[in-house]
């Protein structure tokens, strides 16, 4: 019983812990997100000043050619034999017996490949608007069934109140409770 | 009787030495699962191949002398930490050995060009300078997330630093440098 309760009590603080950390995180984000309006680079007053603020348009152009810099790093492609070459001079290195291991013979010939998420890439678009589709179904369906039901009843209500007009209410209740 | 006292040692001495190889067999299993990350920030780092598979080669036999053949408790930390001071050290050594080789006047005339301000190789060796010359605690957040592409959370776990302190350096490193292109272009224009 007192585990049952104890456990109760940790199921509970863990879901008030996510509530305040979901909370939190959406707090975090407004937050950001208008900082980022009111003094973010694109904000108006603040192309206004760098506009005319010669000190800004040299430090923001600095930072840009720092950015250029690291784009133009990280653009710049290797070899593809570069992984290999560098594994078989490090493993000529190491002991003997590790040189001679299947692990190490395999490392000796591998090529780079793209990580997981680079390789799915490219089915994001289509994936996207499969899951769009599917989202939309949804939707209609459940927006159509719920109408059904909602037709449903309006159209109860109206053929009842016609009776009850017509024939009187007794007579009305008695054909619509049977 | 002696003769069997070194047969026995020497097949002491075979079961210790697999016994240790079996052991360092992680060794090959981090070149098989770190390898193409720490190829790519090399060659970013470094923008040379002989000098990549050089820094790649000491790393990994650092690796496999760590504490006589022990295993690191972080892997993946200990290789890029050794690896960026190694690629670093390079950087620097081959820095100083271009000035030494090269004539000041011939520097301040290629660099007064205003095509190579905007030349690609130009930046990325002008960089790679600053980033050579950048404090240690900077200089590893702007490799870590900028050449090796790794996230904060990654870059904290390896330095041992937060994810907030990542994001915090990383923004210092990337002012101080842009006021040192900032200064080099005020040099070139004086």
């Amino acid at each position: 019983m007192l585990i049952t309760n104890k456990n109760k009590r940790t199921s509970f603080c863990n879901k008030s812990q996510n509530g305040r950390s979901n909370k939190c995180r959406r707090i975090r984000a407004w937050l950001h997100k208008a900082i980022i309006n009111r003094l973010g680079l694109d904000a108006n007053w603040v192309q206004n000043h760098i506009a005319n603020c010669s000190r800004c348009n040299r430090r923001l152009v600095n930072v840009g050619k720092v950015n250029l810099a690291l784009s133009a790093m990280k653009s710049q492609p290797h070899k593809l034999d570069l992984l290999m070459r560098a594994n078989t001079q490090a493993i000529g290195v190491l002991k003997h017996s590790l040189r001679k291991t299947p692990k190490a013979q395999q490392l000796k010939v591998i090529q780079p490949e793209p990580k997981l998420f680079e390789k799915c890439s490219k089915y994001t678009p289509s994936a996207t608007n499969v899951a769009a589709c599917i989202a939309i179904l949804l939707l209609m369906k459940v927006g159509i069934f719920s109408s059904m039901d909602k037709f449903q009843i309006q159209g109860q209500k109206v053929v009842e109140q016609y009776y009850v007009n017509q024939v009187g209410e007794d007579l009305a209740d008695e054909v619509f409770s049977a | 009787m002696f003769g069997k006292t070194a047969n026995y040692y020497l097949i002491w001495d075979f079961t210790v030495s697999a016994a240790v190889d079996e052991r360092q067999q992680w060794i090959l299993s981090a070149m098989q699962s770190h390898g193409q990350e720490l190829v790519t920030m090399l060659w970013r780092v470094l923008g040379n191949e002989q000098d990549v598979c050089d820094a790649y080669q000491n790393t990994f036999l650092q690796l496999a002398h760590y504490k006589g053949g022990q295993k690191p408790e972080h892997i993946k930390a200990y290789i890029f930490r050794v690896a960026g001071n190694t690629a670093v050290s390079m950087l620097r050594h081959r820095i100083a050995e271009k000035k030494r080789l090269s004539t000041a006047i011939a520097t301040r005339k290629t660099a007064l060009s205003p095509a190579n301000e905007l030349d690609s190789k130009y930046l990325q060796e002008t960089l790679r300078c600053y980033i050579a010359q950048l404090p240690e605690h900077l200089r590893n957040v702007i490799m870590l997330r900028d050449l090796a592409e790794l996230s904060y959370a990654q870059i904290g776990r390896i330095l041992d630093i937060s994810t907030a302190t990542a994001r915090v350096y990383r923004c210092k490193a990337i002012q101080l440098l842009a006021v040192w292109m900032g200064k080099e272009r005020e040099e070139k224009q004086c």
